[in-house]
């Protein structure tokens, strides 16, 4: 075996029904990681002789030998059938080949969905499963601008980030391609099932595990690698110090992509890993005009349907809610009445402007997106 | 020998007139009771006797049968003992059976011949006026209670001497009390000690003013409780009729400690781990009513609703429609009324700092998701106000300004139900929360203004048609309260105001 692992795979890897058929089974083997498996094809030079390496006990475990001794390549593909998936070996059409610049490229992966466009223009959009109002807000819109702008929007399958990224392009009309970090037949968590059946119908579900595998955390950091080889760029919105989205990052650096990050207040620990990213020479972006902008399409800018024309004391109010408020505070504030502060709140609030959390009023991302400095 | 005297039964919180009948005769000294006693009243039979002799009467020293008429109908309760053995003491020609008519005897009686304090004398006291008889003799302990109720002479006995004495006319019972004392209301808790929370108070005021069942969201400090003791303080005064009921309750649950009427209303905080029947009411043998009567024409509050046993939970959902609890056992079935207003707190999250500005949540998205699954269902669509109560802020208490007291809240709440009472009397209701939901939007006379809003609230804030109704009830309230013949843009604004995050799943805003 030699020292330094190649890039990409020997020729011709994987092709011919033997091969097909022994990749297969060597992708459903939950034992090795990626990058075994990448060094063990390279170490004997096809997929049928790296499984016959493992059944002599040259490599894997025994484990790999008892799931080996009773797999059925038939039963698999039966599986895969049943929920409408497919196994993609590189150089097949699902097999994105962005995936051979990486260090360790998956030996094949399972897809679901739509075939991936080889010349989609593609923009990974990632952040933290716990967010904040605003960051949410900030991921649909950005995945509304992308589908408008006619890229398609790449992340991972969890709540959060990812899931409001997925619903603003597919609520916009758009395509979204989710990298999941289960099998692909599991719809992990549960409820993004529906989520995941919308993106099914028109985009694509990616996954590099074998049918059946369990959402386990320490597989989601691999299954980011996928995230940022599939995209030209990749946003981080929010996220903690050290976190899933703080790889990502590292692997779009890896393949030199580039890098956006939205900035939060110094004090948020969701802003660690955007302000961090930031100071590394990451782009900073306020939103999603600055996006596109930045990838040469602000030709075709979103313009959001923003409603003009709002009173004096809507703007009054509006101005005033620089932090989250009482709306007695903001009545005192104003010097308005009570009852048509409320009224103006309300009114601000069916607009998307404002938003109640637990009891107070706050801007959302719609009002700093059009509210004039000064 | 023959004697005969009336007492009554109590079961659940009604009284029932029970003809005690006392025939003794020859045979081997024993008591026999028949007539579908209960194991307490089967108890009396060892009681009696010594409590007799105790009182230097003397015990017949033969075959005596007392009977319990009617024989279909259940007896329960040691309020029988006194009856028992009066009736022996009529037929015994101890004491005049012409006294005796037309009183009805009831009480507990010790070994020793006391007349102990029973549970339930006010609802004896209101079966015996209803049957139009003269007086009723019960344990000095309850005679406060038995006094409330009009046109019956109360006799308070502190033992069996005491009766036989009365009915000799060789002893006459201390004069009562004048117990019929408006007494004002303590001010033990008032609205004005609240500080910060106007949109709090101001939702306890609607609250009282449209008979609202209230929910408050809040992280743990932010006074929830402190909100919930004080929503009594506004609400109208009990009418006599209604103290009357709320006493019965308290009697029979053994609650009323010498008091005569209930003058405040009922503030009842179960805590969560409270059972089913402790809840609803219930027991095995005497069917006892539970937190929800005993907030009957008051508040029940149910402090960290989430942690409650699911099925009490769902089982307030009759009292909640009805106004009344049946509880069925194997002995039979009985009725509580419980109409009260229902408080709940929960905190926003398991952590509890989901929406505070400075404490961060932590917890995972899924136990969000099973925590308000928690909070939703059926009990939910019964709570017309839902409201955030927000940790404040040091520069928020400061800023506060003083609060209303309750009194001058109290005079807009009943001001406003004056007006529901009149608008609805054709119907047979009294508030805006007891409006069916077509009703409600034909009722509530909208102006065009608050239609308008109504229309945008349905496109943007994903509001249901339950949802719909509660913000139509809530803004007749608001207007009411403003004194408005029409519900206005800015009523509905405020009601629109009252809902929690709870309502807006996902809430992703959307543009335009």
């Amino acid at each position: 075996m030699p020292d330094e692992v190649p890039a990409g795979f020997p020729d011709g890897f994987g092709q011919g029904p033997g091969e097909t058929d022994a990749l297969l089974l060597l992708r459903c083997l939950l034992g090795p990681t990626p990058r075994a498996l990448h060094a063990l094809i390279w170490g004997t030079g096809s997929a049928s002789r790296a499984l016959a390496r493992i059944r002599a006990r040259g490599a894997g475990s025994d484990n790999d030998r008892a799931f080996l001794a009773n797999a059925d390549v038939g039963v698999i593909r039966r599986r895969l059938d049943r929920v409408g998936a497919r196994f993609a070996a590189p150089g097949d059409p699902d097999y994105c080949p962005a995936f051979l610049r990486l260090a360790d490229p998956p030996i094949g992966v399972f897809a679901r969905g739509g075939a991936l466009g080889h010349g989609d223009d593609r923009v990974a959009v990632v952040g933290s499963r716990r967010p904040t109002a605003t960051g949410t807000e900030v991921a649909v819109d950005l995945g509304r601008g992308l589908a408008v702008a006619g890229v398609v929007t790449v992340s991972g399958g969890a709540v959060g980030i990812d899931a409001a990224a997925h619903r603003g392009a597919l609520d916009a009309g758009g395509s979204t391609v989710a990298v999941l970090g289960s099998g692909i037949d599991v719809a992990h968590p549960a409820r993004n099932r529906g989520l995941f059946e919308r993106i099914e119908a028109s985009g694509t579900l990616i996954s590099e595990y074998p049918p059946g595998a369990p959402a386990e955390p320490f597989r989601f950091p691999a299954r980011n690698r996928l995230i940022a080889a599939l995209s030209r760029g990749v946003v981080v919105v929010e996220g903690a110090a050290k976190s899933g989205t703080r790889i990502t990052a590292e692997h779009a650096v890896d393949l030199g992509l580039d890098v956006f990050a939205l900035p939060g207040p110094v004090t948020s620990p969701l802003a660690e890993t955007p302000l961090g990213l930031i100071r590394d020479g990451a782009t900073m972006i306020r939103g999603t005009a600055d996006l596109l902008e930045d990838l040469g399409l602000e030709g075709r800018v979103f313009e959001g349907g923003v409603p003009r024309g709002l009173s004096a004391d809507e703007h009054r109010v509006l101005a005033m809610l620089a932090t989250s408020m009482l709306p007695t505070a903001v009545a005192r504030a104003t010097g308005l009445p009570v009852a048509d502060t409320l009224t103006v709140l309300i009114g601000l609030e069916l607009r998307g402007f404002i938003r109640g959390v637990g009891g107070r009023f706050e801007r959302t991302f719609a009002a700093a997106r059009t509210q004039p400095t000064g | 020998m023959y004697g005969r005297v009336i007492g009554v039964t109590v079961l659940g919180v009604g009284g029932h007139p029970v003809t005690v009948e006392a025939f003794v005769g020859r045979g081997l000294p024993s008591l026999t009771v028949t007539g579908l006693p209960g194991a307490a009243v089967q108890d009396a039979r060892d009681r009696i006797r010594p409590a007799v002799e105790h009182a230097e009467l003397e015990w017949p020293l033969r075959r005596v049968v007392v009977n319990l008429a009617p024989g279909n109908l259940r007896k329960e309760g040691a309020g029988l003992d006194l009856p028992i053995a009066v009736s022996v003491l009529v037929a015994t020609r101890q004491v005049p059976p012409k006294a005796a008519a037309g009183q009805v005897f009831f009480g507990e009686v010790s070994l020793k011949g006391e007349v102990l304090p029973t549970p339930g004398v006010i609802s004896v006291a209101i079966a015996a006026a209803r049957r139009g008889l003269r007086g009723v003799i019960v344990p000095a302990a309850n005679a406060v209670e038995a006094a409330q109720v009009d046109g019956l002479a109360v006799t308070g006995v502190a033992t069996i001497q005491d009766v036989v004495g009365f009915l000799r006319g060789t002893w006459r019972p201390q004069e009562l009390a004048t117990t019929v004392v408006e007494s004002a209301r303590t001010g033990s808790a008032d609205l004005s000690e609240v500080r910060g929370q106007d949109e709090a108070r101001r939702a306890l005021e609607v609250a009282a003013a449209g008979g609202h069942n209230l929910l408050m969201v809040g992280s743990p400090g932010a006074g929830k409780t402190m909100l919930a003791r004080r929503l009594p303080t506004i609400l109208p005064d009990l009418t006599r009729e209604e103290a009357l009921e709320a006493t019965q309750l308290h009697s029979v649950a053994g609650l009323l400690a010498g008091r005569g009427l209930l003058r405040e209303r009922p503030f009842r905080a179960p805590h969560h781990s409270v059972s089913t029947a402790g809840l609803l009411g219930g027991g095995s043998t005497v069917l006892r009513p539970g937190e929800a009567s005993l907030a009957h024409r008051g508040v029940l509050f149910l402090d960290e609703l989430t942690e409650f046993r699911r099925d009490a939970i769902e089982a307030l959902r009759q009292p909640l429609e009805d106004g009344r609890i049946v509880v069925t056992r194997a002995g039979g079935s009985v009725s509580f009324p419980a109409r009260f207003t229902l408080v709940a707190a929960a905190n926003p999250c398991p952590c509890g700092f989901s929406g505070d500005p400075r404490r961060s949540c932590r917890c995972r998205p899924d136990q969000e998701d099973r925590y308000r699954q928690k909070l939703s269902g059926p009990l939910l669509d019964r709570i017309d106000l839902r409201l955030s109560i927000p940790r404040l802020t040091k520069d928020e208490l400061l800023g506060a300004s003083a609060g209303e007291p309750s009194a001058v809240v109290r005079d807009r709440v009943i001001a406003a139900r004056d007006r529901q009472r009149r608008r609805y009397s054709a119907l047979a209701i009294t508030c805006n929360a007891d409006l069916p939901g077509p009703i409600a939007r034909r009722e509530a006379q909208l102006s065009p203004g608050a239609e308008r809003l109504l229309g945008r609230a349905v496109e943007h804030m994903a509001l249901t048609g339950r949802g719909f109704d509660r913000v139509v009830k809530v803004a007749r309230t608001v207007a009411d309260l403003a004194g408005d013949e029409r519900v206005s843009e800015s009523h509905v604004a405020e009601a629109l105001s009252y809902r929690t995050a709870f309502e807006q799943d996902e809430s992703l805003p959307r543009a335009g």
